[in-house]
């Protein structure tokens, strides 16, 4: 054993910032928390199936941009008010939170619109924005991941491009937890002054890339000897239950009002 | 020199730790040993603040250790170098361009000058045996060299309390017997060694204490190693060891079988 390892170091560390270390460490946390919990959520027995959710949540989309008329925007608005108020308070914030904004900075940049005297788009392409964020947000935090790609499959999409979607989910979340580990340690490694902060950064990155060159190569492998052609077929399993009708019932009443109020 | 008092956590309300209490001292060496998912992982993140007790307290060498304490740079600079974590996947803690830079990382920040810096890579390339590896890159060796360059890397920046992380996990049985006795060596030059594993004859060799963590994450028995080593009754209630029907191969014997180590 080396002399210097049989003594405790007499060390006082010099003031450094690496607050980006912890920022990092919070994002990543916050971005696989949220994959996680969505992955998770299966929303219920009773719950509308997902194939209807991204259709509906499309339509709206469509209807929202293509309409002039403020009574349709507030028709939609309080629609998804009311969908938001069947959802714990955590999710209606964090929607919320998101839609205003996004809303918000739209509404910066069609600000000088006003002065040159077009005061409706101020008002009605902010509000076009939030409505729409808010029905993204509220389709992504009541239907699982998997359940969005799977319900892709009504849509003809085809298969493989599901697929795709399914396995680069998979690759966010496990290439998300390898740099949550690499950042700790980073962090736990960090007892000083750190002059190279960038190089470690672009450490990691590099790291990231030759691992997840790895896990391809591996799953490409594997898929090889699992017998994989190139073809994937998606199941769908589907039965239309009461929430799906009524879901497809207010989403029909919103064409007859778009078509009314034009 | 650590204390853990009533300390909980959870992972978004699933509990992975309640009311562990447990007391380690200056020099020695514990053994963590559970099932997966028992808790013992989480706690060593605890234990390198790397997350924070929901409940309880956590003091290191006196000084209670907060999520408001580790904002302080310079405190938790320090708390950092005077505890060393080797993870599970060395994967993860290497990313400098090659072994020599990646070992000289924790001493370069400590504020030493290059010719310190060299000694101490040098010696640690030497303890673990890696010279010859001085310029490959990390990402490029085999899973038991990463470990090593791993154990390297935390022992450059000479902390007082070493804690890994299922050591023995994907290392060969040679590299397994080379690191028990690298274990071994490290507790008599002083060293506290705080390790989690399965592996029971690990604990025998390297332990002086053992602590137990049972499936609902506390910890139902904390006794000398080889004290808890014998207590079969408390290991297969633990699952850590089993009875099964067992052949011996050739003799066309059969019975029943307690594999304690």
């Amino acid at each position: 054993m080396p002399e210097w390892l049989l003594k405790d170091e007499n060390y006082q560390p010099l003031p450094d910032r690496d607050t980006f270390i912890d920022k990092s460490i919070l994002s990543l946390l916050r971005i696989l928390s949220r994959i996680r919990a969505q992955s998770g959520y299966t929303g219920g027995k009773y719950s509308v199936h997902a194939p209807w959710k991204v259709a509906g949540t499309f339509l709206l989309i469509v209807l929202l941009s293509l309409s002039r008329n403020l009574w349709f925007l507030a028709a939609v608005g309080a629609y998804l008010l009311a969908a938001l108020s069947m959802m714990p308070a955590e999710r209606i914030l964090r929607i919320l939170k998101t839609g205003l904004v996004i809303a918000f900075f739209s509404f910066l940049v069609l600000l000088p619109s006003f002065f040159m005297g077009n005061r409706y788009s101020l008002v009605m392409i902010p509000l076009k924005t939030l409505a729409t964020v808010t029905a993204v947000g509220i389709l992504s935090h009541t239907t699982g991941w998997h359940c969005v790609t799977g319900a892709l499959k009504s849509f003809f999409i085809p298969d493989i491009f599901i697929f795709v979607l399914d396995i680069t989910i998979k690759y966010i979340v496990l290439l998300g937890e390898l740099s949550l580990d690499l950042f700790y340690s980073l962090k736990l490694r960090s007892v000083g002054k750190n002059t190279g902060k960038y190089s470690s950064l672009s450490g990691i990155a590099g790291t990231l890339f030759l691992r997840s060159k790895e896990m391809a190569e591996d799953m490409y492998s594997a898929m090889e000897c699992r017998g994989f052609t190139g073809s994937y077929r998606v199941r769908r399993r589907f039965r239309f239950t009461a929430a799906d009708f009524l879901y497809v019932m207010v989403h029909a009443a919103f064409i007859a009002i778009f078509v009314y109020l034009g | 020199m650590i204390e853990l008092n009533d300390v909980s956590y959870s992972y978004e309300g699933i509990p992975a730790l309640k009311h562990i209490g447990l007391r380690i001292e200056k020099g020695e060496s514990v053994a963590l040993m559970g099932v997966n998912g028992s808790g013992k992982s989480t706690l060593l993140k605890l234990l390198n603040g790397i997350i924070f007790p929901d409940g309880g307290e956590y003091r290191f060498a006196g000084e209670s250790i907060t999520r408001k304490k580790m904002q302080d740079p310079v405190f938790s600079k320090r708390f950092h170098q005077r505890i060393g974590f080797v993870f599970q996947n060395s994967d993860t803690q290497l990313f400098c361009s090659d072994v020599y830079d990646e070992i000289a990382f924790g001493p370069r920040q400590m504020g030493m000058d290059e010719s310190e810096v060299e000694k101490r890579v040098e010696d640690c390339l030497a303890l673990l045996n890696i010279r010859d590896f001085r310029h490959r890159q990390p990402y490029h060796l085999s899973g038991g060299e990463k470990k090593k360059v791993a154990i390297a890397c935390v022992l450059a920046l000479n902390p007082e309390v070493l804690v890994f992380d299922e050591p023995l996990n994907g290392l060969d049985p040679r590299t397994q017997r080379w690191f028990v006795s690298f274990l071994i060596q490290l507790h008599e030059s002083g060293k506290t060694l705080i390790s989690s594993t399965h592996d029971l004859e690990m604990v025998q060799e390297i332990a002086g204490r053992a602590v137990l963590f049972d499936e609902n994450h506390t910890i139902s028995a904390d006794k000398p190693a080889q004290e808890l080593l014998e207590d079969t009754e408390l290991l297969k209630k633990a699952n850590l060891i089993d009875e099964y029907y067992h052949r011996h191969p050739g003799s066309g014997h059969q019975h029943f079988h307690i594999h304690p180590f």
